[in-house]
């Protein structure tokens, strides 16, 4: 596999918590978008009443 | 003539930052040519450098043929003069915070050109005019899809574990980055920050989980050969996670010795604006190009002094009072003021390869003038240090002196007594002056009124 050719120790779990906690705040990011778009939603519902 | 390579520039391969008289430059090997021409077309760097972001500088190629280097020549640039280099564990809590945005902020840039940061240690950034700088022009490379940030772990190292260590009470241990040139490393955080850090999930993220995975897998085999693919969308949201927290970290408020020391003050204020007039006609007698204030605190005097000085470098061993008037710098943007915590009985030492990859605090620079305001009880009764000693420091790093001799007799002096037996038989003013005049000549002293204390302007011998 490929190999970085770095001058700096990244650490392998480092890298690793990128992956993890990048995931979950993605995850996370979608759901607050939604909840956000939905809201706006029912906002615009809202005014017109 | 020589250039000899700069003390704390041996790490990287891409290029090397020579002395040059008492400037630098740096000379960029063909190695890192394809990331500085990605970094350079684009616009990028001009954007940064206008953006007051990045270290301007010139391309001085064609002026110079007879250095000698390892590897082929792509470039020489000379950056913008740095008049004074700071480290990261002299700052205070918003100079470390603004530092650690900057670089956060570059790096999200970055991301979006296509460029990553290469590294991203604390030492990268310096203070210019009260505002912090990137000075490491080649940091930048070609960012490659699917990798993950390989500076991270050294941002939370540099940044995020003395921000936090001013966070949760514990300024001391920020020096700890005197002991580990690397920053501080993340299983000492973790083990040193209170058991509520973890229940914060920004700080259990960064420093608790990061440190039981560098645990876990930095002896192990199997990821060794994997590749951890990360899109780019993921990384970008985790940096802005990153950034979020950095912004949000807050110091609490505490009121430390010196930080409410006026308050609490000893002499009327009309003997305050005495004491003002008097240092303002001192230094007008000086020309000075540097002037050290030692034990600043509200750094009023460090303010007049940065009207007559290029640069004023005001030290105090006190983290809240140099947080304080780093806000009250950029609040007013007096921008030659440098404010740093440096404790006089025990300032920054020299560390790293050979003990001089970072300089001690003396070893940075020559001072024209010395501010000593009401600091001298402080060394010579706080610090049991003989007026001798004090007198031959001074005359080490400065021309002329302008010293405020604090008496027995005064209320701050008998404070310092309150606690200690009274074996200081030799501090008195006669004393005081027979020990400077073996370096100094005594040019003029003024009593301030309501008071013993005696302010002298001395010029060395």
């Amino acid at each position: 596999m490929l190999q970085y050719i770095l001058y700096i120790d990244p650490g392998t779990g480092s890298l690793l918590l990128q992956l993890v906690i990048g995931g979950i705040v993605t995850f996370g990011l979608f759901f607050k978008n939604s909840y956000k778009k939905m809201f706006s939603i029912f906002k615009k519902k809202e005014d017109k009443e | 003539m020589s250039f000899t390579p700069h003390e704390s520039s041996f790490r990287d391969n891409d290029s090397v930052i020579l002395n040059y008289h008492n400037e630098v430059i740096r000379v960029i090997y063909t190695s890192y040519q394809p990331h500085f021409e990605a970094f350079e077309n684009g616009g990028f760097m001009q954007q940064l450098i206008k953006e007051q972001k990045l270290i301007p500088h010139k391309d001085i190629t064609s002026e110079i043929k007879e250095i000698e280097t390892k590897e082929s020549i792509y470039k020489i640039i000379k950056p913008d003069y740095i008049p004074f280099i700071s480290y990261p564990y002299e700052w205070s809590f918003s100079q470390l915070k603004q530092a650690a945005i900057l670089t956060l902020d570059i790096q999200l840039e970055a991301l979006k050109k296509d460029l990553t940061l290469k590294d991203a240690t604390a030492y990268n950034v310096q203070f210019l005019n009260g505002k912090p700088l990137f000075i490491d022009t080649t940091s930048f490379e070609i960012y490659e899809p699917g990798k993950p940030w390989v500076a991270y772990k050294q941002f939370c190292q540099h940044f995020l574990a003395p921000l936090l260590l001013y966070k949760y009470g514990i300024p001391d241990a920020v020096k700890l980055a005197w002991s580990s040139i690397d920053g501080i490393p993340l299983t000492t955080v973790a083990k040193i920050l209170p058991l509520k850090s973890r229940f914060n999930f920004f700080v259990w993220t960064h420093i608790h989980y990061h440190a039981k995975l560098e645990l876990k897998y930095n002896s192990n085999q199997t990821f060794k050969d994997k590749k951890i693919v990360l899109s780019k969308s993921k990384l970008e949201a985790f940096l802005l996670f990153l950034k979020s927290g950095v912004e949000k970290l807050e110091l609490p408020l505490s009121k430390t010795t010196w930080s409410n020391y006026y308050a609490t003050f000893s002499y009327s204020e009309k003997t305050f604006d005495q004491k003002k007039e008097i240092v303002n006609q001192f230094l007008t007698n000086i020309k000075s190009d540097t002037i050290l204030d030692v034990g600043c605190n509200t750094g009023e005097f460090s303010v007049i002094a940065s009207k007559h000085a290029k640069q004023v470098i005001a030290i105090d061993f006190d983290y809240m009072v140099i947080e304080n008037l780093f806000k009250i710098i950029q609040k007013k943007s007096i921008k030659n003021i440098t404010a740093l915590i440096v404790d006089l009985s025990n300032p920054s030492p020299a560390i790293g390869w050979a003990n001089t990859e970072r300089a001690s605090f003396y070893n940075r620079t020559k001072y024209d003038t010395v501010l000593a305001l009401a600091v001298i009880h402080h060394l010579a009764i706080g610090n049991n240090i003989p007026i001798a000693n004090i007198v031959q420091l001074f005359a080490s790093i400065t021309n002329h002196l302008i010293i405020e001799f604090v008496p027995k007799t005064d209320p701050q002096t008998q404070k310092l007594l309150v606690t200690k037996k009274d074996i200081f038989t030799h501090y008195t003013l006669e004393e005081f002056k027979h020990q400077f005049e073996k370096h100094f000549t005594i040019n003029s002293f003024e009593k301030l009124n309501d008071s013993d204390r005696v302010l002298f302007f001395m010029t060395k011998v």
